[in-house]
């Protein structure tokens, strides 16, 4: 029995949702806490690592017929941590806020594992266009969650999105700044987990 | 910033995984039992020591002096790739018993941010060698503080009544957001705030 | 080429290639990078001394004359970094041509302020920096024979900044003083 090759569109609908990085294959954890504090802040971070992922992706593809599978992972490091450095320096010359806020998340982003782990698993064995697809698939799924969750937390601790006021005064007089510590991260990340588990979005 | 300070502040204020969210991928993938968390910090400590010192010496002796700031990314994560990859062709040569009980966790401390992470704070920090030795073993013990505790609560829940949907990772992650709620508590003590 | 040359052939290549577009990019962002860090200094320096239009750094991060638009000296800033209770304490003092406190700023915690919140972290706020504007001499706390009410319970962090308006003043005689 011959199984049907996936759909080019496949690769770039399944991880939005179905397979999306972080909420089901559970790489990337890091990030997804630590700059979700704010829906700007998580807008910012899941752009620097799109572009990293994206770019990544298209140029291991493009050499992946050059690189020995024993030496692959430095290869990839190179690569990854190219673009790494260069959104890090395009961020402290026309972002410097931006920057601040990200702080060591920037540089981490040659360890997060979905840049990694898309390079491994898709990159390297699969065509320029399609590991591009690949990549922006994974950037949209990611930066979907992130904003969602960065949406919720400042939503709950400090009743604003993206900066914009959407509870009446009471509520922000008294908020639930749980929401903005790790604690609350940790949490809400749970719950939509469980919303996963309860709704089987896995297998949507 | 006195020794102890950086020990502490490293260690339990802002705890690297609890407080800073870094290396939680291991954290959630090792610490199902508590043999595999203990082998797992053993095996960051160790390497975070090392990468410290030879990201911290290769920084202060090469990279500045050269101007090679920008070089300082790549730099890093490839020593610490090579340093895995060298513990690990050592331990299979010489200490083989060490080495099969490590094993599969070697390779995954490639990826694990928090040495990554300590790497660039010793030099944003501005350390000096000494400084950035106890930083590490302050961010390696807390690291190991952390999912030790965290294996031990897993390993309980493994056989409490859990409703369906939050059964495996959603309340993996409710007694994660406890400990860390725990762990704010500690937040500016001593006025510390590395 | 067997393939143990072109293993090592391909890591060199990719390396230069990415030394190559690390240099390039890195070249090409530094003056706008430098540039931020000069346009931030300046937005915090102006903030205590409004007659300047540019300053000219004396001593490496702890001294500047403001200068207006022709180039004339309007005043001088300092910036003090004394022990207070859990790290320096960074003040910013401007002052005028007579030697007269125009302006004084405690750096936030988002610059650097490292003192207790609730109690020394209280210097940042504007009733007790307002009480050293126009002064022309060094004072100390009110508990200690001077004339500034320090904040309560933070008797480490308020001293810091007296004594850092005392090097303002002291700094001002060895460089402004006609």
């Amino acid at each position: 029995m011959t199984t049907k090759k996936p759909s080019r569109l496949s690769y770039l609908l399944k991880p939005i949702v179905r397979e999306n990085a972080v909420l089901i294959l559970m790489i990337g954890l890091c990030p997804t806490l630590a700059t979700t504090t704010s829906a700007r802040d998580a807008l910012g971070m899941s752009a620097a690592a799109s572009f990293v992922l994206i770019f990544s992706n298209v140029v291991i593809s493009l050499v992946r017929k050059f690189v020995q599978p024993s030496i692959r992972i430095p290869i990839f490091i190179i690569i990854i941590s190219t673009f790494v450095t260069i959104i890090d320096y395009a961020l402290q010359a026309y972002q410097p806020s931006l920057y601040r806020v990200l702080g060591v998340f920037v540089p981490l982003i040659v360890v997060n594992c979905i840049i990694l782990g898309r390079a491994e698993a898709f990159a390297y064995g699969h065509g320029v266009f399609d590991s591009f697809l690949d990549g922006l698939g994974n950037s949209l799924g990611f930066t979907l969650l992130l904003v969602v969750m960065g949406s919720v937390r400042e939503f709950f601790a400090v009743g604003t999105i993206f900066g914009k006021v959407v509870t009446p005064a009471w509520y922000r007089s008294a908020p639930m700044l749980f929401m903005i510590f790790p604690p609350g991260a940790f949490f809400l990340i749970g719950i939509l987990k469980a919303l996963v588990a309860k709704f089987k979005l896995d297998k949507a | 910033m006195s020794l102890t300070k950086i020990f502490i502040g490293a260690f339990l204020i802002n705890n690297i995984l609890l407080m800073r969210f870094i290396a939680l991928c291991s954290f959630f993938g090792v610490s199902t039992s508590m043999d595999t968390s203990v082998g797992m910090s053993a095996a960051v400590v160790f390497v975070t020591m090392l990468a410290a010192w030879v990201c911290w010496v290769l920084w202060h002796a090469l990279l500045l002096p050269l101007g090679l700031e920008f070089l300082r990314t790549a730099v890093f994560i490839l020593v610490i790739a090579g340093l895995v990859q060298f513990v690990e062709m050592f331990l299979k040569k010489y200490m083989r018993g060490l080495y099969s009980s490590m094993g599969i966790y070697l390779p995954l401390i490639t990826t694990n941010c928090a040495i990554l992470a300590v790497t660039f704070l010793n030099v944003d920090y501005g350390f000096n060698l000494l400084q950035a030795t106890i930083y590490a073993l302050g961010v390696g013990g807390g690291y190991s503080l952390a999912i030790i505790l965290f294996a031990a609560i897993r390993e309980r829940l493994e056989d409490s009544p859990v409703s369906p949907s939050f059964r495996g990772y959603p309340i993996a992650f409710i007694a994660a957001s406890l400990i860390s709620l725990a762990f704010l508590g500690f937040a500016n003590l001593f006025g510390i705030s590395i | 080429m067997n393939s143990k040359t072109w293993m090592v052939v391909s890591l060199l290549i990719t390396c230069l290639a990415a030394g190559f577009a690390l240099s390039e990019v890195y070249a090409v962002t530094k003056p706008k990078i430098e540039q931020q860090k000069v346009d931030a200094t300046n937005s915090a320096l102006s903030q205590v001394l409004v007659t300047a239009q540019s300053f000219k750094e004396i001593e490496k991060d702890s001294l500047w004359y403001g200068l207006d638009q022709s180039g004339a000296k309007t005043g001088i800033v300092t910036r003090s970094g004394l022990r207070g209770y859990g790290g320096p304490v960074p003040v910013l003092v401007g002052l005028d041509l007579t030697g007269r406190i125009v302006g004084l700023k405690v750096a936030s915690a988002a610059e650097g302020m490292k003192e207790t919140p609730g109690l020394g972290l209280k210097a940042t706020e504007d009733w007790f920096a307002r009480q050293f504007v126009g002064l022309d001499s060094a004072t100390a706390l009110k508990k200690e024979g001077g004339t500034i009410d320090a904040i309560s319970g933070a008797t480490i962090t308020s001293r810091a900044v007296a004594r850092g308006v005392a090097q303002a003043i002291r700094k001002y005689s060895e460089h402004l003083k006609p």
